[in-house]
C-alpha cells in the first residue's frame, strides 16, 4: 500500500515536473551555462570560430556562460547526430555548416534537417577557384578557354561535398569539365595545387585567403554575388560568365527542434551583439573569416537557398548514396 | 642569421623557456603513460591554448612534441607495453635488453638516440627547410603511391617466420583499412550504418588496442598462468645498471644512428608519409645490418631478443620524424603527418596560418618554433634521464596486479578521450583482443600495423593518379615525368626480391655443405 502511494507519487511529481517544463519557459534563460557542439576535433575552422563567438559571447552573458564541446566524428555526423537528438531547453547549440543541410541527403543520417531550427548566421565563406603560382593561367578566361575544350583536373576536399558540388554546378552552368581529384581536407588540396599535381582547386576562400597573400597561389574568381573588399582585384563567377551568382558555405548557431521561441530570440540577439564588436571584427577578419550576420529568419533563407542549390546539383549527378 | 638570433631571442624569454620545460615534461609523461600520445595530449591542449600567449603556447607544443616519443620508449622497455605508437618496435629489443638486467643501458641508448634523431632533425629544419620544402613538394599522388609501395615492401624484410602468416596479416591490415567512406565515390563502404565508422576505423583506438590492450592480456596471462603454477610471478626489470651508454657503444651505435635518421628526416619531410613508416623502414635496415655484422658473435643476442640496435633504430628513427615534418607545415603550410596538423590547429587559434607569410608577419614566433626544436631536443636529454630515475622508477616496483589494472583503464581513458565517445573504447578492446588472437597464433603484427597506416594512402593515391593519367599505368615507370616514383619503385622490387636471393642463398650453400659433407663420409 505504502509503496503504490509512493510510486502514485512520483508518477504525479514526474508529471508535475513536466507540465511546469514544458511550456513554461523560465524566464531567467539562461541559467545554466549553454554549450555549443563542434561536430569536429579543436583546431579546425569551425572549432576555431565557435571559441572566438563564446569569447565574445560570454561579455555579454550574466548567469551563464557559453561552453565550446567537441564531438567528433563521422565527418561531422556524430556530433550533428548528437545535437539533434538533445533536449530542446536552450541549452544546446549546434555550430552548423553547410554540411548539416547535405548530409541527410546524401548518408543515411539519423536526423532531417527539419529537426533543426536556425538561430543566427555568422559567417559565409564564398568558394574559390585557385591556381598555383606557376600556373599557365593567368585570368579565369585563361582557364575557361581550356576547360571547355579538354577536362581539367581540379582538387576538392571530398567527393559529394559543398566544394565538390560547386565543381559540379560549373559543368552545368558554364560548359567547363572537370577530372576531379578528391583529398582529404585543405591540406592535401595544397600540396597537390601548389606543386603542380593538379590544375585547379577549389577552396573556400577562408581557407586559402592567407595562402594567396604569401603568392604561393592565384585566386582567380569568388563565388560571391558582388566584389569583395579583401578582393578588389578578382572578379566574381558572375563577371567572369560562369552564371553562378553565389556559392559559399556557411557557419551559424541551430538549435533541436522545439526549442522555445524565447531562448532561439534570445540567442540569435546575442550574435546580433557580438558580430558588431569591433574586437570580435578584428579577430575574425584577421583570422580571414568573411564577417556576416542573418538572424533566424534570415538564417532559414540561407539555408533553403543552399538546399535548393544542391539538392539540383545532387539530382542531376546522381550523387544520392542511398 | 639575424633572423635565428631573433627565434633564440624569443626563446631566451623566462615564460617561453618556462613553457617548454613544462612541454618537455608533460610529453615525457604522456608518453610514458600507454594509451595518452601526443595526439591526445595536443587535442586536449588545443582548446586551452586559446588563452595563452602565443609564444607561450608553441613553446609548450614543440616540447611536447619532441617528449612524447621518447616517453613512450619508457614503459615499451620497461613492461613491454609501448607508451605511444612510435614505441611499438622498442618494445621488442628494449624489453629483452630489460629483461637480461640492462634495463638502464636499454633506456640509456633509447634516450640517447632519440636525442640524436631529434637533434639531426632540427638542424635539417634550420639550415634545408627550403630546398627540403621544394622536394616535398615534388610528392603528388603518383610518388605518394611508389611510396606506400615501398613502405610495404619493406615488411617483407621483417618476416622472420612464415610468410604466408605475414601475408595474412598485411591482407587483414588492408582489408581493415577499407573500411570507412571512399575517397572516390564519396560513399560509405563496410560501416554497417554506424556513423562512426564513416571516417575508417577510428585509427587511435584502434592502435591503442593493439599495442595496449594487447600487451595488457599478455601480462594478464602471465598472471593466471603463474598464480595458477603456484610460482611467484617475477618482478619486472628494475633499473640495476648504470643509465649513460658508454663511448664504445656509442661510437658502435653511431651509423644506425645516422642510417635511421636519415630515413626519419626524408619521411618526415614527405607530407603524409608518417612516423610509423620511417621507424619500420629504419628497424628494417638496421636489422639486415646487426644480422650481417653481430649475430652470431661471441657477447651478442640474437636479433629481438636485445639488440641496441633494435633500440637505437626505432627510437632515432621517430624522433628524426619531429621537427622534419614542420619543415613542409613552416615553408608551404601543408601538413606533414596528423601532429604537425595539430600545430595549425594551434596556430589557427592564435590567428596566425603557417607557410611563407608566417615568417614575414610573425618573424619572431616562425624562428622560435624552428629554433625551439633544436633546444628542446638539447634540454630533454638530461631532464628524460632524470625523470626515469626518479619517477619511472618508482612506478614500475609496483606490483604486477596493480600495474596492469591501472595500464589497461589508460588505455581505455586514452581511446575515449580521442573523439569523446564510448564507440572508440569498443574499436580499443576489439582490436586489443585481435591483436592478442595474432600474438597466440604466432602472426607478426608488424604487417598489419603497415597495411593500416598505408592502405588509404595507397588507395586513394592509386585512383587519384589513374583518373589524372586517365587510366594509364605506366606513369608509375615514366622516368621523365615521374623519376621520383621510378626510383622508390625499384627501391620496393630490391627489398622484395633481396630476401628471397639471400634465403636462396642460404639454402644454397647449405646443400652444397649438404653434398661436401655426402663426399666425404661416402
Amino acid at each position: 500500500m505504502c509503496k503504490t502511494v509512493f510510486g502514485k507519487g512520483i508518477v504525479a511529481a514526474l508529471l508535475g515536473v513536466a507540465l511546469v517544463s514544458s511550456p513554461v519557459f523560465a524566464a531567467d534563460y539562461p541559467s545554466k551555462d549553454v554549450r555549443i557542439i563542434v561536430p569536429f576535433k579543436p583546431g579546425g575552422g569551425v572549432d576555431t570560430t565557435s571559441r572566438i563567438l563564446a569569447e565574445y559571447g560570454n561579455k555579454h552573458m550574466k548567469n551563464a556562460k557559453l561552453v565550446v564541446e567537441n564531438r567528433a566524428g563521422g565527418g561531422g555526423i556524430v556530433g550533428q547526430t548528437f545535437a539533434a537528438k538533445a533536449k530542446p531547453n536552450g541549452y544546446t547549440v549546434l555550430a552548423m555548416t553547410s554540411s548539416v543541410v547535405t548530409n541527410p541527403v546524401l548518408k543515411e543520417t539519423e536526423y532531417k534537417i527539419s529537426d533543426f531550427r536556425p538561430v543566427a548566421l555568422y559567417n559565409m565563406d564564398p568558394e574559390v577557384i585557385v591556381v598555383g603560382a606557376a600556373s599557365p593561367f593567368k585570368t579565369i578566361a585563361d582557364l575557361v578557354k581550356d576547360a571547355k575544350v579538354s577536362p581539367l583536373s581540379v582538387t576538392v576536399a571530398g567527393i559529394a561535398t559543398s566544394h565538390h558540388m560547386a565543381g559540379l554546378a560549373l559543368e552545368d552552368s558554364a560548359g567547363l569539365k572537370f577530372t576531379y581529384v578528391p583529398t582529404k581536407g585543405f591540406g592535401g588540396q595544397l600540396q597537390a595545387v601548389m606543386g603542380g599535381h593538379v590544375q585547379v582547386a577549389l577552396f573556400p576562400l577562408g581557407e586559402i585567403k592567407k595562402h594567396a597573400d604569401a603568392g604561393s597561389v592565384r585566386i582567380l574568381a569568388v563565388a560571391a554575388d558582388k566584389r569583395m573588399a579583401i578582393l578588389p582585384d578578382v572578379p566574381t563567377w558572375q563577371e567572369s560568365g560562369l552564371n553562378i551568382k553565389r556559392w559559399t558555405t556557411f557557419r551559424g548557431w541551430a538549435v533541436p527542434k522545439g526549442t522555445p521561441d524565447a531562448a532561439v530570440a534570445y540567442l540569435s540577439d546575442l550574435l546580433g551583439k557580438v558580430s558588431v564588436d569591433e574586437g570580435y571584427i578584428k579577430q575574425m577578419t584577421d583570422y580571414g573569416y568573411p564577417i556576416a550576420y542573418e538572424d533566424a529568419k534570415g538564417f532559414a533563407e540561407v539555408v533553403s537557398d543552399y538546399a535548393d542549390l544542391t539538392d539540383k546539383v545532387i539530382k542531376k549527378h546522381g550523387l544520392k548514396g542511398k | 642569421m639575424d633572423s635565428i638570433l631573433l627565434g633564440f631571442t624569443t626563446l631566451m624569454d623566462p615564460g617561453v623557456l618556462g613553457f617548454m620545460l613544462i612541454g618537455i615534461v608533460a610529453g615525457l609523461i604522456v608518453g610514458s603513460i600507454p594509451g595518452l600520445n601526443d595526439n591526445i595530449a595536443f587535442a586536449i591542449f588545443i582548446p586551452l591554448s586559446f588563452s595563452l600567449s602565443p609564444t607561450y603556447a608553441l613553446a609548450l607544443m614543440v616540447g611536447l612534441y619532441c617528449a612524447t616519443a621518447v616517453g613512450g620508449a619508457i614503459p615499451a622497455i620497461m613492461v613491454k607495453v609501448p607508451g605511444t605508437a612510435s614505441a611499438i618496435l622498442t618494445a621488442v629489443d628494449g624489453h629483452a635488453m630489460a629483461r637480461n638486467g640492462r634495463a638502464g643501458q636499454a633506456l640509456g641508448i633509447a634516450i640517447s638516440s632519440s636525442v640524436f634523431g631529434g637533434f639531426l632533425s632540427g638542424l635539417v629544419l634550420l639550415f634545408f627547410a627550403p630546398p627540403m620544402a621544394a622536394f616535398a613538394l615534388r610528392f603528388g599522388y603518383v610518388e605518394n603511391f611508389s611510396l606506400g609501395i615501398l613502405g610495404m615492401a619493406s615488411v617483407i624484410g621483417l618476416l622472420g617466420g612464415s610468410v604466408v602468416k605475414g601475408l595474412i596479416s598485411a591482407v587483414f591490415g588492408l582489408l581493415v583499412a577499407t573500411i570507412g567512406f571512399s575517397q572516390q565515390s564519396g560513399y560509405p563502404r563496410f560501416t554497417y550504418g554506424l556513423d562512426n565508422l564513416y571516417e575508417g576505423v577510428p585509427f587511435v583506438p584502434l592502435l591503442v588496442g593493439l599495442f595496449g590492450i594487447t600487451a595488457v592480456l599478455e601480462l594478464t596471462e602471465e598472471l593466471v598462468h603463474d598464480r595458477r603454477k603456484g610460482i611467484k610471478t617475477a618482478d619486472m626489470p628494475r633499473i640495476t645498471d648504470s643509465l649513460l651508454p658508454s663511448w664504445s657503444m656509442m661510437k658502435r651505435l653511431m651509423p644506425t644512428w645516422l642510417q635511421c635518421s636519415a630515413i626519419g628526416n626524408i619521411i618526415g619531410i614527405i607530407p603524409g608519409a608518417g612516423m610509423l613508416m620511417a621507424i619500420y623502414m629504419g628497424y628494417e635496415r638496421s636489422s639486415r645490418r646487426y644480422k650481417r655484422l653481430y649475430e652470431g658473435k661471441p657477447g651478442e643476442v640474437e636479433w629481438g631478443k636485445g639488440a641496441p640496435e633494435g633500440i637505437a633504430a626505432p627510437e632515432s628513427a621517430n624522433n628524426a620524424v619531429v621537427a622534419s615534418s614542420m619543415v613542409p607545415l613552416l615553408s608551404l603550410g601543408i601538413p606533414g603527418n596528423s601532429v604537425s596538423a595539430l600545430f595549425i590547429g594551434a596556430l589557427m587559434i592564435q590567428g596566425m596560418v603557417p607557410g611563407p607569410l608566417l615568417f614575414m608577419d610573425h618573424p619572431d614566433i616562425a624562428w622560435m618554433i624552428i629554433v625551439g626544436f633544436l633546444a628542446a631536443n638539447i634540454v630533454m636529454g638530461p631532464i628524460a634521464f632524470l625523470l626515469v630515475r626518479s619517477i619511472s622508477g618508482l612506478v614500475f616496483l609496483l606490483p604486477k596486479h596493480v600495474l596492469v589494472p591501472t595500464i589497461a583503464l589508460l588505455c581505455l581513458t586514452g581511446a575515449y578521450s580521442d573523439e569523446n565517445s564510448v564507440f572508440s573504447i569498443v574499436i580499443a578492446l576489439i582490436s586489443g583482443t585481435v591483436g592478442y588472437a595474432f600474438r597466440k597464433l604466432d602472426i607478426p603484427h608488424a604487417p598489419l600495423i603497415l597495411a593500416l597506416v598505408l592502405g588509404r594512402t595507397i588507395e586513394d593515391n592509386l585512383s587519384n593518379t589513374l583518373s589524372i593519367s586517365g587510366g594509364d599505368w605506366m606513369i608509375f615507370i615514366d622516368p621523365v615525368g615521374h623519376p621520383i616514383s621510378v626510383a622508390l619503385m625499384v627501391g620496393a622490387v630490391l627489398f622484395m626480391v633481396g630476401p628471397m636471393i639471400s634465403g636462396a642463398r642460404k639454402r644454397l650453400q647449405a646443400r652444397r655443405q649438404q653434398t661436401e659433407m655426402e663426399l666425404q663420409n661416402s
